[in-house]
């Protein structure tokens, strides 16, 4: 690596206090060292609150050092003058692909960073053209950006800061709102600049798969750096991760198993390519492997008897979006599910596919252009039906559910559902406080807080409470884990399981994350371009994941591994879903094979 | 649902003409031009040729005369109104053709208040002209060029550009929250559409309070998005589309003039 040549950025002994020197002074960074080095690619990775977004403002000065020296290519941030400089040499792509796009036509957005450095027209022109093409987004030039795509935006705002001419990329949790392709897209994009034509890359994240590919990580814990070296090193010290509440990738996890077990594999392994490649080559080879029972079977023990009746159904559902204008679209095409009571269903399919529309029809929110809905036998668009109680018994939370948080406080904003369904003040009580405990937000400390004052994951379990204070028998959870760290995302999933267990909740899980929908679901209904075009237990759903990667579906990793792994003609199980599982069928696999050969 | 979905901002039609690859600045300069010819226009035979003349811009622009009509719907009640306010409070005198009672119709009022109609009629259709034919941001960057001159006597066009931008950027971000927003509320049992108007005002409010808060969030990021691409106000900046007149648009202009000499001189000269 370039360790030889001076760093482009020198951090040394930042600290940054927000309201530095008022009563609400919070200090977020403790004094933090750091080298970055031109043309390399470091990832910043941390939980909420670790200081990682902090550290990335530092960088191209929208943030001022309260102590200590950020020096960009020579230029200190404290320096007012050199402000604009720092700017245009560290671009800084964000979270939210919508609020970072200013113009109304994407060229002219792409244009905005060079207009403000006052470069002539005609060189902006030529290299907002390079940018364009450099980001692949030409084809789209003239139009206006919001109807791009999460991960068209985020390339968008890429080339924004291409055209800029920068040293440097910062990427602040750029992928966190997207689809898995969206992701993919975009990170392609910038590690090909680091690679390809030498952009220095530092990735702030909390997404360890990205940062596995990354030269060098950066652990910050509660505003310090508590480890760094590289995604080797690092994922090797799998206790001191867990610890931080983050944990190495799953391909990393299943290679240290599966070393565990005997097998002879090299360090931390970060990649699906490389572990396959490690598994390839201990074929025929004669390490011997100690034997464990592999995991299958284990979740037998989860599915549970249940009624046999469905409780909701569509039968033969088509919607149309904007019929009668140039604009009509399809969004659902002669749908028919069944939801059984007491099951966790999840809903998957690429962004676009129609599972958000089947959900508001779900509840009765979209009135479908034709079929029915059924919920117990009755046509919930039926005219004697009351609207209001089909959207009580089957809850619908939606995406990003904290953005309807509106009341004073906590506990008024739960309480808002059982209001309006006209229930007497004591019941609603009873029933806000028992919807608080349910999602673990104790209802004396956060009842009264106003909703604005909690933490991401916080606000979005009370918005769930909001949900469950209302009682219903159903939930549809549109993307309940979409943006948060991986502690929130835990957090909100092993809620939910709980919920199921303990109150017979029946749930409806929407999401492209497959990870959460192979950890909680024992059915799978996979959506594409508005038709299902697969339903059953997610072991045969997942038992045919070529099908799923045409329908552009991201696999967990473990699955990944064994999908590659039986194209080498390893006789790998289809249907692995966790690490567990994917190191006990690898095993078998393994010992088979050397049986019979 | 969907109320909000259905809504489209301005009657922009995105297609290739010879009319919409004008300079917006043309195209307002132009718009003025014309209402102030149809309200100077005094004779029936002027504004036979202005229909004539709008009638040739839309063939020209290729805009389906369906859909400039359908875009005219609301125009015509208010004309329809016009019509039967000159008609039943015009002046009194002249030939009577029908006569009830106190109710007098002339054929001067009747002839009067359908050439006042028509008048509004023609006045809308011109600048609906260029509404089909010029891009809410092409409006924008021809007001802020036309404008500038402005800049010297202390008003910031630029500032007032951005804005309109940054306004047209987030119309359809925010539209589709507010639908999203409303869902979810009446997910939550919330009705909009019910109980006298004090109770729907306020039924608006968990619709209002996340919207509001949720613009603030946007208009934060946005802030920090734009600074982190140096965005400093309008000194030193430049832009990459500079507005340029064309042959075409002198072309356009030479033609208008001679549109409008023949909308006016007859009615001076028939007279």
């Amino acid at each position: 690596m370039a360790s030889a040549a001076p760093a482009l950025i020198r951090v040394r002994g930042l600290r940054h206090t927000y309201q530095h020197g008022t009563p609400q002074a919070v200090p977020a960074l403790h004094g933090i060292d750091l080298d970055v080095f031109p043309g390399e690619c470091v990832a910043i990775v941390g939980g909420n609150g670790s200081g990682k977004s902090t550290l990335a403002r530092h960088l191209n000065a929208l943030l001022i050092p309260t102590d200590g020296d950020v020096v960009v290519d020579g230029l200190n941030t404290r320096d007012a003058d050199a402000v604009w400089e720092v700017r245009g040499r560290v671009g800084m792509i964000f979270e939210q692909p919508d609020d970072q796009i200013v113009a109304a036509v994407v060229e002219e957005d792409v244009a905005f960073g060079c207009e403000n450095l006052g470069v002539p027209s005609a060189e902006i022109r030529a290299r907002v053209d390079a940018a364009l093409r450099t980001v692949d987004l030409e084809a789209v030039r003239r139009r206006p950006p919001h109807l791009l795509s999460g991960g068209q935006k985020q390339r968008v705002a890429i080339a924004g800061v291409l055209a800029m001419r920068p040293r440097c990329l910062v990427l602040d949790e750029a992928t966190s709102m997207l689809d898995p392709h969206g992701q993919r897209e975009v990170m392609e994009t910038a590690l090909a600049l680091c690679r390809d034509e030498g952009l220095t890359l530092v990735l702030i994240t909390h997404a360890m798969e990205e940062a596995a590919l990354a030269d060098r990580i950066v652990v910050l814990a509660e505003g310090r750096v508590v480890l760094e070296g590289t995604p080797a090193d690092v994922f090797a010290r799998e206790d001191a991760l867990r610890a931080l509440r983050l944990e190495p990738p799953e391909v990393t996890q299943l290679g240290r198993r599966l070393a565990d077990a005997g097998c002879s594999l090299p360090p931390a392994l970060l990649t699906v390519e490389a572990l396959v490649d490690a598994v390839a080559a201990l074929r025929g080879g004669g390490a011997a492997v100690r034997r464990r029972p592999s995991g299958a079977g284990r979740r037998a023990g989860r599915t549970r008897p249940r009624a046999a009746g469905p409780m909701l159904r569509c039968d033969g559902v088509s919607y149309v979006y904007q019929r009668g204008t140039p604009l009509e679209a399809a969004a659902l095409v002669d749908v028919s599910v069944e939801i059984r009571p007491g099951e966790i269903v999840g809903l998957i399919g690429a962004s676009g596919s129609g599972k958000s529309t089947l959900a508001q029809h779900l509840n009765g929110l979209l009135r479908p252009t034709r079929g029915r809905v059924y919920l117990d036998d009755v046509d919930i668009q039926a005219k004697e039906v009351d609207r209001r109680r089909v959207h009580q018994e089957i809850g619908l939370l939606f995406q990003y559910p904290e953005h309807q948080l509106f009341e004073e406080t906590v506990s008024q904003d739960v309480a808002f559902g059982p209001r309006n369904l006209g229930i007497d003040e004591a019941a609603i009580r009873e029933r806000v406080d028992r919807a608080l405990v349910q999602v673990g937000l104790d209802p004396v400390v956060f009842g009264p807080r106003s909703p604005f004052t909690l933490s991401n994951g916080e606000k979005r379990r009370a918005a769930l409470a909001g949900l469950l204070a209302m009682e219903p028998r159903v939930l549809i959870l549109d993307e309940p884990t979409a943006g948060l760290d991986p502690q929130g995302r835990r957090e909100i999933l092993d809620h939910v399981v709980r919920l199921r267990d303990a109150r017979g909740l029946t749930i409806v899980l929407i999401s492209h994350s497959m990870d959460a929908v192979a950890r909680l679901c024992e059915r799978l209904i996979v959506m594409d371009r508005g038709r299902v075009v697969a339903d059953g237990p997610i072991r045969e759903v997942f038992s045919d994941p070529d099908r799923l990667v045409a329908l552009g579906l991201g696999l967990p990793q473990v699955a990944q591994c064994a999908r590659l792994l039986r194209g080498r003609g390893l006789p790998v199980r289809r249907d692995v879903l966790t690490v567990g599982e994917a190191r006990g069928a690898i095993l078998d696999a393994l010992a088979l094979e050397r049986a019979g050969g | 649902m969907d109320l909000l979905r259905g809504l489209s901002f301005g009657q922009y039609l995105p297609v290739d003409s010879p009319v919409h690859r004008l300079d917006p600045r043309t195209k307002i300069l132009a718009t003025i031009v014309l209402i102030a010819v149809v309200f100077a226009t005094r004779s029936a035979a002027g504004l036979a040729w202005l229909t004539v003349v709008l009638g040739a811009v839309l063939l020209a622009a290729r805009i389906p005369l369906g859909y400039a009509l359908r875009g005219l719907r609301p125009v015509f009640w208010l004309v329809g109104i016009a019509v039967v306010f000159q008609v039943l409070f015009g002046e009194g005198g002249g030939h009577p053709l029908f006569q009830r009672g106190p109710l007098v119709i002339t054929r001067e009022n009747l002839d009067l208040g359908l050439f006042y109609g028509y008048r509004l009629l023609l006045l809308v259709a011109s600048t609906s002209l260029m509404t089909f034919t010029t891009s809410p941001v092409e409006m924008t960057d021809g007001l802020e060029r036309l404008l500038r001159p402005l800049q010297r006597v202390g008003v910031s066009t630029h500032e007032f550009a951005l804005m309109m931008t940054i306004a047209l950027r987030f119309i359809p971000t925010l539209v589709e929250e507010a639908d999203k927003i409303m869902k979810a509320q009446i997910a939550r049992g919330a009705e909009f559409s019910r109980g006298s108007p004090m109770r729907r005002a306020k039924a608006f409010l968990p619709l209002l309070v996340p919207l509001f808060i949720g613009a603030f969030r946007r208009a934060e990021a946005l802030a920090l998005a734009m600074e982190a691409r140096c965005y400093r106000g309008g000194e030193h900046r430049t832009r990459m589309k500079e507005l340029h007149f064309a042959p075409r648009d002198w072309v356009a202009g030479a033609l208008l003039a001679a549109a409008a000499v023949v909308a006016l001189g007859p009615a001076r000269w028939w007279q």
